[in-house]
């Protein structure tokens, strides 16, 4: 799977809400290694979008709200599945 | 002071690279057609370019990014394809009439034949980029491009009416045309905006390995170097609106606007003219040229720079060659170099938002930017010029078709 | 020391530069492996016209036109990601920057190119 397949796909729970769409991936780099940490999802502001507004880090996050993937359920091309006590993170 | 020297010779060499075709048409067909009544918009304009291109140079020595980079970053492929092909094909206009334009100027010169003076010229450029270092490109074709300083001394000897000059720079309302003049302050506006002098001049910070400590630089060779290019245009409108309005002449010639030095200042007034509309032309078609090559270089990611050997950036090479060439044979169809211009002022003009956001995104990113992120007097500038530029880009091709290019 | 970073806005579409400072291609897309056994990583960075096909209609189009090929390097190539992310190893031996290989051949025929 590439990551262009999951920026921009819809996001719901298991119990159907929708949640958004996912803007990005969030990551955590390693001395060797990228893992993936979570997912930028849901109702961000234009600026956030547009990658403004940033926390101060040393690195491009947009946000400091992040969906952890531990709560991710499926995903792939068609959307991500996370379980439904996911939101309000 | 040696480092101050050094920093006034390298402004001076800019300046006369901030006056192009673009600038040479407009500026005198506002001032034939209107006269004074430009002056302002003018103004408005080199404000803009001081402000997108005082941006621009800070994204590159802070977050070390030239335009093209940040417009990939901010925008992605799909839509950074989009800016990049809008950017190339404006480019690509511009330099074709800047060839044109230079071929014109030798002709006048010379009295040889256009066609012949378009491959001379083709040519002369592509040597001179090829063979000589870039500072010595710069200086040469700086200095030569300051002898268009004769035009502010043949507007104030043509005596103007100084006040009718001071009123130009307060906006009023037009008489006759309201769709002409309108179309004018877009031409105007593009003239003096145009991108590529910007996507070249950031490509040359980050090149020179910029850093924070040379934002000073950045600020003065931006209002400095486009301050006195804003001071040519004036004059050269001002010459018109003394010379070429009352005598009911329409400048659809290069010719006839080094007629305006012509008249008050005699022979040697119009061999300066000449010469600085050569080497000013010139100069920018070698910029116009790069910054093509750069911006292709930039959004695919090869090696660019102007002061790498050519076989290190050598799609970058093959670019502003393929470049030039092409230029050339647009020109030698015989398409009217001014005509040719006009339609890439506005065109340009229209594709101006999508580089502009980029960087005034870029230039607001804390996390690029550090604390030389955009302060509140930047962003109100950069925010009112991006409405001004996006309220350009709208409406400049319906003013263009309304107005039959300003004919009327 | 880890740091946190956007994938999108921090990695995608960001210059990359050799060991030597070479700039040799853009981060065109990024394989991801184990998002289906809830681990997932960054696997490697894909780069050449092929990998465009992901980054929408121009992006197809783009990767048709360029007659796509593509370099796979794997992440841990990638020594630092700071404003371009920097490799740990040469271009060449990463099979980076061929299409400047391909057209340094034409331009040195050209004198003066050294």
């Amino acid at each position: 799977m590439r990551v262009t397949d999951l920026l921009g796909v819809p996001v719901r729970t298991e119990s159907g809400e929708s949640l958004g769409h996912v803007h990005d991936i969030r990551g955590e780099l390693g001395a060797r290694s990228l893992r993936v940490t979570g997912l930028v999802v849901g109702r961000l502001g234009l600026l956030e979008r547009l990658g403004l507004g940033a926390p101060r880090t040393p690195l491009r996050v947009r946000t400091r709200d992040v969906l952890p993937w531990s709560q991710v359920v499926r995903a792939d091309r068609c959307g991500v599945v996370v379980r439904s006590q996911a939101k309000g993170d | 002071m040696k480092n101050l020297l050094q920093v006034a010779l390298g402004i001076l060499a800019a300046i006369g690279g901030f006056v192009d075709i673009g600038d040479l048409v407009f500026n005198v067909q506002a001032g034939a057609a209107f006269g004074y009544r430009l002056l302002w918009v003018v103004v408005i304009g080199v404000v803009g370019i001081i402000v997108y291109s005082e941006m621009c140079g800070r994204v590159a020595a802070v977050a070390g990014r030239p335009v093209f980079d940040a417009v990939r970053e901010r925008l992605g492929f799909s839509v950074g394809l989009s800016a990049l092909i809008a950017s190339e094909i404006v480019n690509f206009m511009t330099l074709a009439a800047e060839v044109g334009g230079l071929a014109i100027g030798l002709q006048l010169l010379s009295g040889l034949p256009f066609h012949l003076l378009a491959l001379v010229a083709a040519l002369a450029l592509g040597l001179v980029i090829w063979v000589l270092p870039f500072e010595w490109i710069e200086r040469l074709f700086g200095y030569m491009g300051l002898c268009l300083l004769v035009f502010a001394v043949a507007a104030i000897k043509l005596h103007p009416d100084w006040s009718a000059v001071a009123d130009g720079f307060v906006p009023s309302s037009p008489p006759g045309d309201r769709l002409v003049y309108a179309y004018f302050v877009i031409g105007l506006l593009g003239a003096a905006m145009t991108p590529y002098e910007v996507y070249f001049y950031s490509s040359g910070a980050v090149e020179e390995g910029w850093t924070p400590k040379d934002l000073g630089l950045n600020r003065a060779n931006a209002l400095i170097g486009y301050g006195l290019g804003g001071f040519l245009s004036l004059s050269l409108m001002i010459m018109a609106g003394a010379l070429f309005l009352p005598n009911g002449i329409e400048p659809e010639l290069l010719g006839t606007v080094a007629l305006g030095a012509q008249v008050p200042l005699g022979t040697i007034g119009l061999l300066l003219a000449l010469l600085g509309i050569c080497f000013a032309v010139g100069g920018a078609a070698i910029d116009t040229c790069f910054s093509g090559a750069y911006n292709l270089a930039q959004f695919f990611g090869w090696e660019w720079g102007k002061n790498r050997t050519h076989a290190e950036a050598p799609r970058f090479t093959l670019a502003w060659l393929v470049l030039i060439v092409l230029a050339l044979g647009v020109t030698m169809t015989g398409i009217d170099p001014v005509m040719l211009t006009e339609y890439a002022v506005i065109f340009s003009v229209v594709a101006l938002p999508l580089t502009y956001l980029p960087i005034l995104l870029v230039a607001n990113d804390r996390a690029y930017m550090g604390r030389y992120v955009n302060g509140r007097v930047a962003n109100a500038f950069g925010v009112v010029y991006l409405l001004v530029i996006l309220v350009v880009a709208v409406t400049a091709i319906p003013l263009m078709l309304l107005t039959n290019q300003g004919q009327g | 020391m880890s740091k946190e970073i956007d994938l999108g806005l921090g990695v995608l579409d960001h210059q990359l530069v050799d060991s030597e400072g070479r700039r040799c291609g853009k981060v065109d897309d990024l394989e991801l492996e184990g998002v289906a056994d809830g681990r997932p990583a960054v696997a490697a960075i894909l780069v050449g016209a092929s990998a465009w096909r992901g980054r929408g209609v121009l992006g197809r189009l783009a990767a048709r036109l360029a007659r796509g090929r593509m370099t796979r390097v794997p992440w841990q190539e990638v020594a630092d990601v700071e404003a371009t992310l920097k490799l740990r190893r040469k271009a060449s031996e990463l099979r980076l920057g061929r299409g400047d290989d391909r057209a340094r051949r034409i331009v040195e025929w050209i004198p003066g190119a050294r």
